[in-house]
């Protein structure tokens, strides 16, 4: 039975797609066949995380959503960038990724004409299907729109990441007030870019409160991350750093 | 007058209406229509009526599928935006306008309520008491359309257009070119009208009247406008989109008796027995379908049967009777509710 996760913030700079990258690649390194898609069409990015060069796009979830494509066509096997060599013949673990288009017509297009967003459903279930996928996982466009709210809907697990700010503690409870109401299955918190020297465990304490919701991990202010400029994968270069040891506890509350 | 369908009396929030809107988007409601829509989109059976000169120029590849539950939420495959002219889908309608403006007994007194397995435009009247059959024929249609109030033409056709309107959820045009292309080529009609005056069914003001029926059949919908329509009498006359009422709740079962024995021309009987649920079509390719307390669907396309219906219409309502166990005396272990598959499975 497979599984679609929204990774979801309700405002931008939290670090969403660095934490959907490379929760992709800890549930993939589980085992799993895992497929990512990026709805945030507006800015998209997560591509750069996998070194999927505009080169090797020839398709991408635009294509998809003006019918000119399968969504199975836009969707790259990414798992060499992801993980590394994986034995021949072997078809887990797998990391796949639809990434949105970075052309300045394409996202013209898409504001301007907007799409429809039954569709999105229907081609995130035939990626399930046709890539036979285990976790999907949903990189959204921060704040609320109609492809964030369809992500929230068809979840099986919202994952909302916010930073110790009080404007993200703010805008998260819209996102959850909406999640409620749209009767989505499971939500949890991520709370990232945590300043060195703040009480992790009174922060847990007072988020878990506020939210009455999980807080799955506590993610470190990353410099290291910084650093990497989006250039390949975190938690591959830096296996045993407290951010990769938090991935791997959203991972494992995932695939229990 | 309006009253929202959960009994709040609020219209339902734009908020409320965005995510009913998302929620319908995952339903799997939608995936069986885009797959009955697939099914049916290569069967090329049928012609595009050509009785009047502007319904022909319709595509005949045009299809589209509609679904609306009684909580508002929507589902929609194909050409659902494809504007047509409504045609006899409209026949209910007016017959609650004029049941609202006359009450039961005096239309009943008009128009009757018999099917009668003659085709749409058949020129006959009841022997005993000189009336139309029943308000989904021509002469029965004309008949309700002359019971329409207004101290004047415009003021008659104006309420009609707005009752249109309130079933629709939004302000609804009449096609010019259609309406021209009615009354030059109404003798038919006109007819009928004719001998209903001589047999005092319908008032003096038939040239009115027939004005008033060819704009009536001449308004452009969609196969979404017709869903919404549909759930509209299947939540008790209120729209469940917009939360107006559009007709007195006391009289939907009189437009649901109607359209279950008399809506699909000479082919009624057949579809209560095959599919059982009230419906009526139009010669521009529409049907409208109530499914009491659930919902309405409503399907375009615009190539008939000898009839006078949808063919493809036809098939994706009998797919859609087997499929959800719709038909009015479907074994309760075979009934599913329509309004669950509206929304995404939890």
């Amino acid at each position: 039975m497979s599984k679609i996760v929204s990774i979801h913030s309700f405002r931008g700079g939290t670090g969403k797609s660095n934490v959907t990258a490379n929760l992709g690649v800890t549930i993939a390194r589980a085992g799993y066949r895992v497929g990512i898609v990026d709805t945030d069409i507006q800015s998209p990015g997560i591509h750069v995380v996998f070194h999927l060069n505009e080169d090797r796009v020839t398709r991408c979830l635009n294509d998809f959503l003006w019918g000119d494509c399968a969504i199975e066509e836009a969707a790259y096997d990414v798992t060499d960038a992801a993980i590394g060599n994986v034995a021949d013949g072997d078809d887990r673990p797998r990391v796949f990724l639809v990434p949105a288009s970075i052309k300045t017509n394409e996202i013209g297009r898409v504001l301007k004409e907007g799409y429809d967003v039954g569709l999105l459903n229907d081609g995130f279930k035939r990626l399930i299907q046709k890539l036979d996928l285990d976790f999907l996982l949903i990189d959204t466009h921060p704040g609320v729109n109609e492809e964030t709210l369809l992500s929230i809907v068809i979840s099986d697990h919202l994952l909302l990441v916010l930073r110790p700010d009080q404007q993200d503690f703010q805008g998260s409870l819209v996102t959850l007030e909406l999640a409620r109401r749209l009767d989505v299955n499971a939500v949890s918190l991520i709370v990232n870019k945590i300043p060195p020297g703040m009480d992790r465990a009174q922060l847990k304490t007072k988020v878990e409160s506020i939210y009455s919701t999980d807080v799955l991990a506590l993610l470190p202010l990353n410099f290291e991350l910084v650093r990497m400029a989006s250039n390949g994968l975190f938690v591959n270069r830096y296996p045993e750093h407290p951010f990769t040891r938090e991935l791997r506890l959203v991972a494992n509350s995932l695939t229990k | 007058m309006s009253s929202s369908p959960n009994g709040t009396g609020d219209s339902p929030s734009h908020l409320d209406a965005l995510l009913t809107r998302m929620k319908s988007a995952a339903s799997p409601l939608r995936e069986v229509l885009r797959e009955i829509h697939a099914k049916y989109a290569s069967l090329d059976d049928g012609v595009v009526a050509s009785y009047i000169p502007e319904l022909a120029k319709a595509n005949p590849a045009w299809f589209g599928i509609s679904a609306v539950s009684v909580q508002g939420q929507s589902i929609d495959v194909g050409d659902s935006d494809q504007q047509f002219t409504i045609q006899s889908a409209s026949k209910p309608f007016t017959f609650g306008l004029a049941l609202e403006d006359h009450g039961r007994e005096h239309v009943l007194s008009k128009i009757g309520v018999q099917p009668i397995g003659e085709a749409f435009n058949s020129i006959t009247l009841d022997q005993v008491a000189n009336r139309p059959f029943n308000p989904m024929i021509n002469a029965g249609a004309i008949a309700a359309a002359d019971l329409v109030h207004g101290k004047d033409y415009p003021e008659r056709v104006t309420r009609m257009i707005e009752m249109f309107g309130r079933y629709c959820g939004r302000t609804v045009y009449v096609d010019n070119s259609v309406f021209t292309s009615e009354r030059m080529t109404g003798h038919r009609n006109r007819a009928i009208g004719h001998l209903m005056l001589n047999f005092d069914m319908v008032s003096d003001q038939l040239d009115e009247t027939l004005e008033l029926y060819f704009k009536q059949c001449s308004l452009l919908v969609t196969c979404h406008d017709l869903a919404v329509m549909g759930a509209t009498l299947a939540n008790g006359g209120v729209n469940p989109v917009t939360g107006v009422r559009a007709i007195d709740a006391e009289y939907v079962k009189d437009l649901l008796s109607v359209m279950h024995t008399c809506g699909m021309y000479d082919y009624a009987g057949e579809w209560a027995y095959r599919i059982g649920i009230p419906a009526k079509s139009g010669v521009g390719g529409g049907i409208v379908a109530v499914i009491p307390g659930q919902g309405g669907i409503g399907t375009f396309s615009p190539k008939l049967d000898v009839k006078g219906n949808s063919v493809r219409g036809i098939k994706v309502f009998e797919e859609l009777a087997q499929r959800f166990g719709l038909h009015v005396f479907e074994a309760d272990d075979k009934k599913q509710s329509l309004v669950s598959q509206f929304s995404p499975p939890k």
